[in-house]
């Protein structure tokens, strides 16, 4: 009836092959778990094999991870966004979804590109730290800006949020240099966040002009 | 259709108002944060992938179910791995994404298809026995195009891509392995008493309910999503 046939018991491992084999997982098992999996998974480190490996880096970044969007959630339920009048319409320009940041045309009243930048900033980022410089925008205006990195590359997310809304316009990982014109999708603060996955600190220099109200530090 | 799109885009993201700047935590989160090459990280996610995948390891445990000869094992899991590695690499290679839900209901009836091998079933309808060295082969490349979907969706960086996937793909292997050794462990016992034969049928209809169970899952998240 099955699809095979029944092995001669002498084909099968003994008991005490079975015994001896559960020893050897059961202690693999314990070698795995406090070298590699507790590290990845909750930079918890014993025997600093993890930080060897590079696994422990994994669990602290996840870690970080978490704790920042737990914070984000407890900010958000703080702030209690008002809802967005007749839902996720989009009253927006077709492709600020898409790759607004890319080259576009400047809008009608941006000025030369020779002009002079209205805003710079500046934000040191220790290693791991984030940070985050935002512009006050209405739906459809535009500002132009560019930011270099001193002493490394950042990962950098190009974004907005406000009324209970949040956009995602770029992302990049280990970027030194970023310029283009950011078109608001709605109402609300756009900006960049930016983390330095370095080891040594680095300096985020950005500057931008155009249409916004004003440029900010938001944390 | 591009303002489909961003609607769609937008209309995701505006669901999602709770994070800030929209930063995807555990595995992915630190996949995102990272780039260059990473060998023993991407390792760990593979292998850590293969192992707590319940759809890899019940057709694993179809695939073996009826085997106790270390080089029969050695045969059909190599032809496994053979099969998810080619499709895993190549669909991230040249970035073939299937949908997520649609690869994993297939990857369901993987496992259905192995289960009714198992009670012979095809002997008994179609009157012969359909080659098992190939549908593993076959559904191996199901897998790996069902790993592939995942690695996409992972957004790993460009940079060093090449090699964190064969680092990826080497975690997968060892996965496999230690999930197949506790596995076998686990079949050596109950091989050894009388009643795996008596209950061997009942356990391959209870993996084919199974693989069933992760079919309507996977389909009926393809329709709510």
């Amino acid at each position: 009836m099955y699809n095979t046939n029944v092995p001669p018991q002498s084909d099968l491992p003994t008991s005490r092959q079975l015994r001896r084999s559960t020893a050897i997982a059961l202690i693999a098992a314990i070698v795995i778990l406090v070298t590699v999996v507790l590290p990845a998974e909750y930079a918890i480190d014993p025997t600093r094999i993890g930080r060897l490996l590079g696994l422990t880096e994994m669990g602290e970044i996840k870690a970080q991870l978490a704790q920042e969007a737990a914070n984000d959630m407890a900010a958000d339920a703080a702030l209690k966004p008002t809802p967005v009048p007749g839902g996720a319409a989009v009253p927006v320009s077709a492709t600020s979804a898409q790759a607004p940041v890319e080259a576009q045309p400047p809008a009608s009243p941006a000025p030369a590109t020779s002009a002079a930048w209205r805003d710079e900033m500046r934000v040191t980022l220790e290693p791991g730290q984030g940070s985050e410089v935002k512009l006050v925008m209405k739906s459809g205006e535009q500002a132009q800006f560019s930011w270099i990195v001193e002493g490394g590359a950042v990962n950098f997310d190009t974004h907005g949020d406000g009324g209970g809304r949040s956009i995602s316009y770029e992302k990049g990982r280990d970027v030194s240099a970023d310029e283009g014109v950011l078109d608001a999708a709605f109402d609300g603060n756009h900006g960049w966040f930016w983390r330095n996955r370095g080891a040594s600190d680095v300096t985020v220099i950005i500057r931008a002009r155009g249409q916004y109200t004003e440029m900010k530090l938001a944390k | 259709m591009m303002l489909l799109l961003s609607a769609l885009a937008l209309l995701l993201l505006g669901a999602n108002d709770a994070v800030a700047h929209a930063v995807a935590a555990g595995d992915k989160g630190y996949i995102q944060e990272i780039s260059g090459i990473h060998l023993l990280s991407f390792m760990y996610l593979g292998a850590k992938h293969m192992a707590t995948g319940y759809d890899h390891i019940l057709f694993l445990l179809g695939v073996i179910f009826f085997l106790y000869r270390m080089k029969h094992i050695a045969l059909y899991v190599t032809l496994f791995a053979l099969g998810h590695s080619t499709t895993m690499l190549l669909g991230v290679y040249f970035n073939i994404g299937i949908n997520s839900y649609l690869i994993d209901a297939i990857i369901g009836l993987s496992v259905v298809y192995k289960a009714l091998d198992n009670i012979g079933a095809f002997q008994r309808w179609l009157g012969f026995q359909p080659n098992t060295k190939v549908a593993t082969l076959l559904f191996g490349f199901c897998h790996g195009f069902g790993l592939s979907t995942k690695i996409i969706e992972y957004d790993i960086s460009p940079d060093g891509l090449i090699p964190n996937l064969l680092a990826f793909n080497v975690g997968v292997e060892i996965g496999q392995l230690l999930a197949l050794s506790a596995i076998l462990i686990a079949m050596g016992y109950w091989r050894r008493t009388t009643s795996f034969w008596r209950h061997a049928y009942s356990a391959n209809v209870a993996i084919m309910s199974a693989g069933f169970v992760l079919f309507g899952y996977q389909l009926t998240g393809f329709f709510v999503s």
